[in-house]
């Protein structure tokens, strides 16, 4: 509620500003805090929500003040205003363009990018100099109206502008799309299999980082008068914009302002004070080497975190608590299952280098079966559950999924098909709460879902349910890295029956959980298999396999050497061959 | 004809200076996953120093090499230990963020020791060239090539014959694998980060001979190093020399055919095609990642 009147008083005060002082200097300080706090937010919703930190989002203020530049400057008898909406359409579209060469990288490769993006542009403005006058610069009209309004047009429109720039970023925090970004910063590969679109995901990221700050940028050059190379795509100014995201708070709504009122006034001083030129350099640069090292959550979270832990003092974590197991009814007897098989493999192969890990792997799992697949260490397991459920592309082979191949299809649509997985090492989004991280999964994507609230329909229901039906109700709002391992096992099984899935495919579900939680574990697979849901499970646990499945496939050296009934799998030279070796001889006595 | 091949011919030459200072940057990522942004400030502060040599007591430049490289060493090893090393192991972007902001603060210290103007040294024989038929060897070229295939060459053999290399390859392949067979894996990375930037010293030291330089040039290196390690694979020290030598060729090529004005392009436009086309470059590995956590 305080935090709330803070924010009230300070856009209250922010508004009143020029009305009640005339003092230019600090206006114009005031001006340039709020394009830098327009190109923060922006940045925040692909790097603070999206993960993917941008060196380059200086490069769209640029664009935009170009884009008012050469058309004012061309085309006259308009108001130079109305450039401002084609400044931000002109940003979005090289936001996607960037979206778009950026799909396939991440990480340090990514941050490669948006640098070469940013200075491919400088190099342009200056090269191209029919259209941009080159390093002359191109001079713009000046503003028409009286000398009394002083630079309050400018001033408001930015205003407006942040204020359009947090409310998209609130609503975007809100919404399944903001929820999908956060699940890619978390765990891209995770967030596709259960079922988020993640290219379309990180294109619309993009354009909405941009498009505001196109806007503002145009403003900027109109209020500067004068735009050139060496101004514009200034990498400085995009690590004044990254500064105040990072300072204030990725990922907070509004962490970036705050940054950002912080960050100019901190310019004004190292150039009005400090000389400038290099002094910048050492004080920013030193700025963002305290931030990474020692604040590197920013200001925001870390005082939140503080006030949480005083608040929390002398009370009992809920993680450590012990787990209830309600008691439930007896599953009924698992159905028969059909003959027909839901997922079909045929002679995949998967190499890694020289190494084949899988190597013409051809095996059935009919439907209403609880299938195992086990195997010696190395056997292949893993990358044959990668490949079924698109985190890895296949060598060689076909998979077909209810008669359909579906070797060719990206994560999401194996998810929207009705495939579900588990990881061996659990990945659930960390940062994420544990009712979020089930409400997470889609089942489909549709443009109008990306609107819909995150936590909200009949999606939030659902997964009260299946955290009730895991025993996991009670840490609904606990931070899923906060979960203990076999907590976070129940919480992923949750997180997969979100996307109502045909197939699911566990990975190690009885891995180091204890054996309560197994004999658990059992039960749930049991009643969801009454249920209709068919498994396949790759698991160590040879008394729990053996009791739960049937059939079970043994895989060795990349390929299915044997399949059948526990008894003849216990049986079969074959299968003793793989796990002990060619070699093994009972010693003797 | 002649033109093209004394286009090639400097192309190449200039691409084995660029190999010795991409060799240091793969290196770099190749063991710790950190992309060295400030690889281009540290070889910018190496040309400096060859240049304050060079006017103190008239030492050739790259003579000087052998004051550089351990000096940057050093300076290497004491960043990584004091900096660095705390943002292993956190996001990737961490260690980007850090050294980027290294890099600035190296170029407002040089701006602030050495000034905003252009540099350059120049030793008597930097007008002077050999020439086989109709092509000409600028002999500062021929020099600095030698001497960069040289380092390249010392740098090789300590990667593939030393124990010290072998546990920089062991900890860049399973830094975990590493430490279960007794490598300190900590002090390897401070070692393998200390020996790449030891790579820009040389290299830097050549570089002030090449081309003029100021406290600002250090962008368009680390462009250009960046361009060349994703054309070569990130991490690849092979890819690295080949990515090294035909980005020489390309930008010796832009200047011949197209224009000086856009020969800076051509790491941007190198870089933005490999992520394109072919995200892991020419001779990286796609590395199996679903293992990586465990």
């Amino acid at each position: 509620m305080r935090r709330r009147a803070v924010i009230a008083v300070a856009a209250l005060a922010l508004a009143a500003y020029p009305l009640v002082s005339d003092d230019l200097y600090y206006q114009n300080m005031i001006i340039l805090s709020l394009v830098f706090a327009i190109g923060a937010v922006g940045l925040n919703i692909i790097s603070g929500y999206g993960g993917y930190i941008s060196l380059g989002q200086g490069a769209f203020l640029g664009l935009g003040a170009y884009t008012l530049a050469i058309m004012s400057t061309r085309v006259e008898g308009v108001s130079v205003w109305v450039w401002v909406p084609l400044a931000g359409v002109v940003a979005g579209l090289f936001a996607a363009l960037l979206g778009v060469i950026a799909l396939r990288t991440r990480g340090p490769s990514f941050v490669i990018i948006t640098i070469a993006f940013l200075f491919l542009l400088q190099l342009v403005a200056t090269n191209w100099k029919s259209l941009t006058n080159g390093t002359s610069g191109l001079t713009l009209p000046l503003p028409m109206w009286s000398i009394d309004f002083q630079n309050w047009p400018f001033y408001y429109s930015l205003y407006a502008l942040l204020a359009a720039s947090l409310l998209l970023s609130w609503r975007i925090r809100r919404t399944k799309f903001g929820m999908g970004l956060i699940a890619m910063r978390e765990d891209e590969d995770k967030a596709a299999t259960v079922g988020i679109d993640t290219p379309v995901y990180k294109l619309l990221g993009f354009v909405a980082s941009a498009v505001f700050v196109g806007m503002a940028g145009a403003i900027y050059g109109y209020y500067l008068a004068f735009v050139d190379p060496i101004g514009m795509f200034n990498i400085l100014l995009s690590v004044q914009i990254l500064l105040s995201m990072l300072l204030g708070g990725r990922g907070t709504l509004w962490g970036p302002v705050l940054g950002a009122f912080l960050i100019e006034p901190l310019n004004e001083f190292s150039n009005n004070s400090l000389g400038g030129g290099n002094a910048r350099l050492l004080v920013f640069g030193g700025l963002m080497m305290l931030v990474v090292l020692f604040l590197p959550r920013g200001i925001l979270p870390t005082a939140e975190g503080w006030i949480a832990a005083r608040r929390a003092r002398g009370k009992a974590g809920l993680v450590g608590a012990r787990l209830e197991l309600r008691e439930r009814p007896a599953p009924p007897a698992q159905p028969a299952p059909t003959d027909r098989a839901l997922l079909e493999v045929k002679a995949l192969a998967k190499r890694f280098g020289g190494l084949k890990a899988v190597n013409g792997c051809s095996f059935a799992v009919p439907e209403g079966s609880i299938t195992a697949l086990i195997g010696p260490n190395g056997s292949g397991k893993t990358t044959v559950f990668n490949l079924i459920g698109g985190t890895m592309r296949a060598d060689a082979g076909e998979v077909f999924f209810d008669g359909e191949r579906i070797d060719g299809l990206r994560p999401w649509r194996r998810a929207y098909r009705g495939i579900g997985r588990t990881f061996q090492i659990t990945r659930l989004f960390r940062e994420m709460t544990v009712l979020e991280n089930v409400v997470a999964p889609l089942r489909a994507f549709r443009v109008g879902q990306l609107n819909a609230g995150a936590m909200s329909g009949p999606e939030a229901e659902r997964a009260e349910e299946l955290l009730d039906f895991v025993g996991m109700a009670k840490f609904r709002d606990q931070k899923a890295a906060a979960l203990s391992y076999g907590q976070q096992k129940l919480v992923e099984l949750a997180q997969v029956l979100m996307l109502d899935p045909r197939l699911i495919l566990l990975d190690e579900p009885a891995g180091g959980i204890n054996p309560t939680l197994i004999e658990r574990m059992g039960d749930m697979i049991r009643e969801l298999n009454a249920q209709g849901k068919t498994f396949l499970i790759v698991e160590h646990n040879m008394p729990f396999v053996l009791g739960l499945c049937d059939p079970v496939l043994v895989l060795a050296s990349g390929a299915c050497i044997c399949q059948g009934g526990p008894d003849h799998i216990q049986r079969d030279p074959k299968v003793l061959d793989a796990y002990l070796g060619e070699d093994f001889v009972l010693a003797e006595a | 004809m002649t033109q093209f091949v004394q286009t090639i011919v400097l192309g190449l030459l200039i691409g084995g200076t660029y190999a010795l200072l991409a060799s240091g940057l793969t290196l770099i990522f190749g063991v710790m996953r950190v992309i060295n942004i400030a690889h281009g400030a540290f070889l910018i502060l190496a040309a400096f120093i060859t240049y304050s040599i060079w006017r103190a007591t008239g030492l050739d430049p790259l003579v000087s090499v052998v004051f550089t490289t351990p000096m940057m060493f050093a300076f290497g090893w004491v960043l990584y230990t004091t900096a660095v090393q705390r943002v292993r192991g956190a996001h990737v972007s961490s260690s980007v963020l850090l050294t980027f902001a290294l890099a600035l603060v190296v170029e407002g210290l040089m701006g602030v020791i050495w000034g905003n103007t252009s540099h350059s040294v120049r030793p008597p024989y930097v007008n002077e060239s050999f020439t086989i038929g109709e092509i000409f060897l600028p002999k500062a070229q021929v020099y600095g090539c030698a001497l960069a295939v040289v380092v390249l060459g010392a740098l090789y053999l300590i990667l593939t014959r030393t124990w010290l290399g072998r546990a920089i390859r062991a900890s860049a392949v399973n830094p975990s694998g590493a430490a279960l067979v007794g490598v300190n894996v900590s002090a390897v990375a401070a070692l393998a980060f200390a020996v790449g930037v030891a790579a820009a010293g040389a290299g830097g030291s050549i570089v002030s001979v090449l081309y003029p330089f100021l406290p600002g040039s250090h962008y368009q290196w680390i462009a250009r190093l960046l361009g060349i390690i994703v054309l070569g694979g990130m991490g690849s020290l092979p890819g690295a020399v080949l990515g090294a030598l035909l980005l020489g060729v390309a930008e010796t090529a832009t200047v011949t055919y197209i224009s000086p004005a856009w020969a800076t392009a051509v790491p941007y436009v190198v870089i933005f095609v490999v992520l394109l086309v072919r995200p892991q470059g020419l001779m990286g590995a796609r590395l199996r990642e679903d293992v990586a956590a465990a």
